[in-house]
């Protein structure tokens, strides 16, 4: 396993790039800190510690208060950004991103792009580090300096002699630990687990697992939201059914390249037009085999969009994808010309299907080729 | 100078219509050829029905050109994903095809009326289905949608029409006109008929005339039926293009 950790900085200060270089807290009023910035932490500022000891230490930083919606929505873009780099991808509000690239073709390359990425969101170059499991690597990239890579071969040499406090422990099974004299994370490693654990429980025999580079910790992997969608603003408003089409065809175009992106398809298609003096139209439909292709989606949205008989101008165009699938795709007929294209042939005979009947699409099977009668030479299949 | 000014002119209409409003015959490219191995392939002029565009068998009834699109479909049905029948007339029976051994799996019948049949013709060659067979006319209006669909994906398109409408035919790049000359009889049973297939419209190539063919019926899956279309050399071959027959 190789894991690549990227270390940007809690985002809840991500959201103010215009405080960086200076000393930034974040957390609410009779709480706790929940983030502060690297310039911070030599006043001996700790995220968990109250607020009001924080001023007290550091009465010079600007106090932020958090908004956890806006951390989550930046995890949000940053575990898209980075999901095509990786099979496994894991972002924390925390700052931390993972990325396993183990069995990558090039895990460089990817590296270099996740730097690349996590740039741009963050506004600044995040630390990186490459180790065979999510803590050392987490522990290397640390120690890199901003924008560069510390490579990790040997996880349990690398983290011998670092000390006990890198453990994810809480405060009190910290001084635990002192007091038995583990103050290394080599000399965690040195103990058995279950002396550990008899001393602080689960987390102690965790901790020396993960001091001895084991890593009984695995990614959770990001999961794409099952819903997306695509619209545009009309201004000044359209009636013309043409324009409609053109902006269908490049919203589709976009839509398909996002689920591309994560190998998806739509299992449900919904547009909307709103008007700019009624109620909003909306149509829907559900397609038996997931469409992830422009055209597969053009086909359905066009057809619609060519008889729907606007009220009013129209002043948005909203096409919706709300329920997606795994857009699973099957061997192709090695020999057999056009099979390319077979999910979209078979996508519109759906969409004939659907406005015309079922009986309209249909296929011959042999039943009594014998039969004097031609009603029972074959079975008609929909 | 004449040649000056004709470039000129040339240069002109691009310029206010468009690079692509005026083309040189010399830089277009030729339609890929479907090689159906019929006699067919030779009057076509490129060794083969051309993808992307639309065929047309024409000829007053009993003239061979059904027992052909049949042998066409068939063929299709072997070497395309999907083969399609477009059925205006409901009057397609597989059990036609089954003696000229047909994949049947590859073979979906599309049954509509004449009016909504334009619609299906265009969605399934925007969708990219191998080979289309229209058992009538289209309306005039999706002509040109189905032609761009067609064109952008190569789906083979085939008609089969007594006498095609003045849009229909414009519509086509290729058009063989069908004549019964006699019929063919083996101890007095009808076997099959001789007919002249004739370039009427060619657009993928320099029309090459006429041929002469032999068709034999089908007259049951349990008769050897190897080769349904036989050519018969013709002692008279016409060079002549024929295309304002259309």
């Amino acid at each position: 396993m190789r894991i690549c950790c990227g270390l940007t900085g809690h985002l809840e200060l991500a959201k103010r790039p215009d405080l960086y270089g200076g000393a930034v807290i974040v957390g609410e009023w009779e709480s706790h800190v929940i983030a502060a910035s690297e310039e911070a932490l030599p006043f001996g500022v700790l995220p968990g510690m109250p607020l009001r000891q924080a001023e007290h230490l550091c009465p010079q930083a600007t106090f932020i208060a958090p908004d956890p919606i806006a951390a989550s929505r930046l995890r949000e873009l940053i575990s898209i950004a980075l999901y095509d780099l990786a099979p496994v991808v894991e972002v924390r509000v925390e700052g931390i991103a993972w990325l396993d690239v183990s069995g990558v073709v090039k895990p460089g390359e990817s590296i270099r792009e996740a730097r690349r990425r996590l740039r741009a969101a963050i506004g600044r170059e995040p630390r990186l580090g490459l180790a065979p499991g999510p803590f050392s690597a987490r522990v290397a990239a640390a120690r890199a300096r901003p924008g560069r890579l510390v490579q990790v071969e040997d996880a349990r040499t690398f983290l011998a002699p670092l000390a006990a406090r890198e453990l994810p422990l809480d405060e009190e099974q910290r001084e635990r630990l002192d007091l038995l004299g583990l103050r290394t994370l080599g000399a965690v490693a040195a103990i058995g687990p279950r002396e550990l654990e008899s001393q602080l429980g689960r987390e102690g025999r965790r901790a020396v697992l993960l001091a001895r580079g084991t890593e009984p910790d695995e990614l959770t992997p990001w999961r794409p939201p099952q819903f997306t969608s695509a619209h545009r603003q009309f201004e000044p408003p359209v009636e013309d059914r043409e324009a409609l089409l053109f902006v269908s065809r490049a919203l589709c175009g976009d839509l398909a390249d996002e689920l591309g992106l994560r190998g998806a398809g739509a299992k449900r298609v919904r547009v909307r037009l709103v008007y700019e003096s009624d109620e909003p139209d909306a149509r829907d439909s559900t397609v038996r085999h997931p469409l992830s292709s422009a055209a597969e989606l053009f086909g359905l949205i066009g057809g619609w969009v060519k008889e729907w008989q606007p009220r009013a101008p129209i002043t948005e165009l909203w096409i919706e994808l709300p329920v997606l699938e795994a857009a699973g795709r099957r061997q192709l007929r090695l020999w057999a010309g056009n099979d390319g294209t077979s999910e979209e042939v078979i996508a519109a005979f759906e969409r004939l299907q659907e406005r015309h009947g079922d009986d309209v699409v249909r296929k011959p099977r042999p039943a009594l080729l014998s039969s004097p009668l031609p009603s029972q030479r074959f079975d008609w299949v929909s | 100078m004449q040649e000056m000014q004709l470039e000129h002119a040339i240069n002109t209409i691009r310029v206010r219509f468009g690079s692509q409003a005026l083309t040189r015959a010399a830089e277009l490219p030729p339609p890929q050829p479907w090689p159906s191995h019929t006699p067919l392939d030779r009057l076509t002029g490129i060794e083969g029905l051309p993808r992307g565009r639309l065929v047309l068998l024409t000829g007053s009834g009993t003239c061979g050109k059904l027992t052909l699109a049949l042998g066409l479909l068939a063929a299709a049905t072997r070497e395309f994903a999907h083969a399609v029948v477009i059925d205006t007339r409901e009057g397609f029976d597989p059990w036609a095809l089954l003696p000229f051994d047909p994949d049947l799996g590859s073979l979906t019948v599309v049954r509509l009326d004449p009016d909504s049949s334009g619609e299906a013709a265009t969605a399934l060659a925007r969708a990219g289905a191998g080979f289309i067979l229209l058992m009538g006319e289209i309306p005039e209006q999706w002509l040109g949608p189905m032609e761009a669909g067609a064109n952008r994906s190569g789906s083979v398109m085939v008609g089969v029409v007594d006498v095609p409408g003045r849009a229909f035919a414009h519509a086509s790049s290729l058009s063989l006109g069908f004549s019964r000359t006699e019929w063919v009889w083996e101890r007095d049973q009808l076997v099959g008929l001789r007919t002249i297939a004739r370039c009427l419209k060619n657009r993928v190539a320099p029309p090459l005339g006429e041929t002469e063919l032999e068709i034999r019926y089908p007259l049951g899956p349990q008769l050897p039926f190897a080769s349904p279309v036989i050519e018969v050399p013709i002692e008279k071959v016409d060079f002549e293009c024929a295309s304002a027959a259309v």
